[in-house]
């Protein structure tokens, strides 16, 4: 163990002396938070928005409560999708992880009848229900809080005969830098550990250093050992830089548990073992580094660290699907955002045993001399 | 005395080759190559690039592992006690390189722990003379002192034998007269030293005894003395600008001269039964002036040659 530690200390020392190393590890991801945290909500584009109509009758939809979608619907704002008026709504957006969905209930073209007879005493109310850690979220209910008015002053001038009702799926303390922080977290566990492995294993192998540590009694696992606990340091390292920085720059609240924490040492693990397969077909540093982009840069960016999943097009949404790095992401912010429990559990068996399996493979098959 | 698989090393013998034979698919790199290295001395294994010896050393400190033959490293057979072998040898690989953001002091501390040994670094960084250096990190240094800190390195665990591959391979002459004074250092000290080099100078200067390698086979091994008396050819005198009537008169005394036109240059080919003075005083007897005399001693590359048929300096196929 004695030469573990004494391998980690050296691994440490010359982080803390490499400016470029401690550029990309921590200063990049940073820079990235603030430029995408600064300009990601301007975006314009097609939003997807759920729509659950409750207010049918023998199954059809009332008069009101169809030419409110079809009013919606002929903005061009929006891809609309219908959801089965039998479901709990909200309990749907939770479940599907949903950033938008509105609401019609039953009783709406009641409502908005008696609102026009009285011209106004009462309202006929919709249901916005939203994430709001999600940058789409707060767009989309701009538009339809807007088509509602235009609608109100189509029919009455001003009076108000439809109105609109909140209701938030995600605590109200987060935004869309609490979405993206955990998938720059995961991101970075990534680039972290398998540059690290990737280039340094290349590097040792040309430059003999693994030929003279084979002469010493430090044996391949401990080396290995020391590299992977060297790679979830800086992961944490890395955790801890944007967790601050978050907090002081954009005044989030993250929850930080046991959970969390064993989903980025898990990544590191996985992603270290990753980053040894790769090593060892890989014949030079340069090529070690090319390697490890064609491997981290389509991961970062189909695996939803900078937009929504749902977001992208069905195809790529299905390729996220077989990327660990959606699971980390998705792990990451389902224990740090939402709350939930039950699917960060669940993604961090997963990457755990996808983290064992890589580091042995990648240990087996790691040679610091050809025999 | 240790004994192991039947065979007994006195404590006067720090390895022994039996038949050692290491094959790459068709390639034979190591061909069948038997040795012994006593204790206290420095052996070189002089050859061209490719001619098998950093395959050899590289199976002497258990790294790579030979197809066939056996090998005793301190009475410890390779294929069996690699961690007995690896705690008493050290290692200069070659071009040695190691964390570039350590410094000098760090990096040997670091080899130190690897071996749990506690060694006095200070003083190991003096006998390297890289005193001014100990703060300086590994990638400022330059190449001769980066191989200065390897062999500082390569004795953190006060081996009993050194191994130093290709010690001054690259290094500009200043630097490599500075490794050759730290390898006669050590072999002052009592270690036993097993040096690979394609530099005959180096062979000559620093080994005890030379075995001489081509092809994976061990084509002459001996004193550098009497490698060169054996199979070297025989010094030779040139007598600068002088006449061609020097060559009747020294002929006379039993040795063959030649004349060069172009240059009015006498050349003579040395043997034991005629010493120089013999043919200055004849040259003198009989008036024949010369402008300048000079004396070339046979060397290692003339050895290799002979033996081999090509120069140390045509062979760089690389293994």
């Amino acid at each position: 163990m004695s030469h573990v530690v004494i391998d980690l200390k050296a691994s440490l020392k010359t982080f803390w002396r490499d400016k470029s190393t401690i550029f990309w590890t921590l200063a990049f991801p940073t820079i990235l938070i603030l430029l995408f945290g600064a300009i990601f909500s301007q975006s314009s584009m097609r939003y997807d928005l759920y729509v659950q109509n409750q207010d049918l009758t023998d199954g059809k939809a009332t008069y009101w409560s169809d030419s409110l979608i079809t009013v919606l619907n002929s903005t061009n704002a929006f891809n609309i999708h219908m959801v089965d008026a039998s479901v709990n709504g909200t309990d749907y957006a939770l479940a599907n992880r949903l950033s938008s969905m509105l609401i019609v209930p039953s009783g709406f073209n009641t409502s908005a009848n008696i609102a026009l007879y009285t011209h106004g005493a009462v309202t006929a109310n919709v249901t916005f229900v939203y994430d709001q850690s999600t940058s789409s979220a707060p767009v989309v209910q701009s538009i339809v809080m807007s088509i509602i008015d235009k609608l109100n002053f189509e029919l009455s001038k001003g009076v108000e005969y439809f109105s609109i009702q909140d209701l938030t799926i995600a605590p109200k303390r987060f935004g869309f830098i609490d979405f993206f922080i955990p998938g720059v977290i995961g991101m970075t566990a990534m680039t972290t550990s398998i540059f690290t492995s990737v280039s340094i294993s290349a590097r040792f192998k040309q430059n003999g250093i693994f030929h003279k540590l084979a002469t010493t009694p430090l044996k391949r696992y401990e080396w290995i050992l020391s590299r992977t606990i060297y790679n979830v340091l800086i992961s944490y390292l890395g955790m801890a830089v944007m967790m601050l920085m978050g907090m002081a720059i954009f005044g989030m609240k993250m929850t930080l548990d046991a959970v969390s924490l064993l989903m980025v040492a898990m990544a590191s693990l996985m992603f270290t073992g990753l980053g040894m397969i790769i090593a060892r077909f890989v014949k030079d540093p340069d090529g070690a580094d090319a390697a490890a982009n064609v491997v981290t840069f389509p991961m970062m960016f189909l695996s939803g660290t900078f937009f929504q999943l749902s977001q992208m097009p069905q195809f790529l949404q299905t390729i996220a699907q077989v990327l660990p790095l959606t699971y980390v992401s998705e792990g990451l912010r389902a224990a740090m955002i939402f709350g939930q429990a039950q699917q960060a559990i669940l993604n961090t068996a997963l990457i755990t045993a996808l983290g064992i399996a890589s580091i042995i493979v990648g240990s087996l098959i790691t040679k610091w001399e050809e025999d | 005395m240790r004994h192991y698989e039947g065979i007994s090393l006195g404590n006067s013998i720090a390895i022994e080759v039996q038949e050692l034979t290491k094959r790459y698919g068709e390639l034979i790199a190591v061909n069948g190559i038997s040795f012994t290295v006593n204790r206290g001395e420095i052996f070189a294994f002089l050859g061209p690039n490719g001619a098998g010896k950093t395959t050899t050393v590289e199976i002497l400190e258990c790294l790579r592992r030979p197809t066939s033959g056996k090998a005793y490293v301190l009475g410890f057979d390779i294929t069996k006690h690699q961690p007995e072998i690896k705690k008493r040898t050290g290692v200069l690989p070659q071009d040695f390189y190691t964390y570039e953001r350590l410094t000098v002091k760090e990096t040997i501390q670091y080899y130190a722990g690897m071996f749990d040994s506690r060694p006095d670094v200070d003083e190991l960084i003096r006998l390297v003379d890289l005193e001014d250096k100990k703060n300086v990190l590994f990638r400022n240094l330059s190449g001769g002192l980066k191989q200065r800190l390897g062999i500082a390195v390569a004795l953190v665990n006060d081996p009993e034998l050194v191994f130093l591959d290709e010690p001054s391979s690259g290094l500009d002459p200043k630097a490599r007269h500075g490794v050759w004074h730290l390898i006669d250092g050590l072999h002052k000290k009592g270690k036993t030293v097993f040096l690979t080099t394609h530099y005959m100078e180096e062979a000559e200067i620093l080994a005890d005894r030379v075995g001489i390698i081509h092809n994976g086979r061990i084509v002459a091994l001996d004193s550098p003395e009497r490698l060169i008396s054996e199979h070297g050819k025989r010094n030779l005198l040139i007598l600068k600008k002088t006449s061609p009537k020097a060559v009747p008169n020294i002929e006379k005394l039993g040795i063959k001269a030649n004349y060069d036109k172009t240059t009015s240059d006498v050349t003579v080919h040395l043997n034991h039964a005629v010493a120089v003075s013999e043919i200055l005083h004849t040259l003198s007897n009989t008036d024949i002036p010369f402008g300048e005399l000079q004396l070339k001693r046979s060397s290692l590359e003339d050895v290799f040659l002979n033996l081999t048929g090509v120069s140390l300096g045509e062979e760089e196929s690389g293994i």
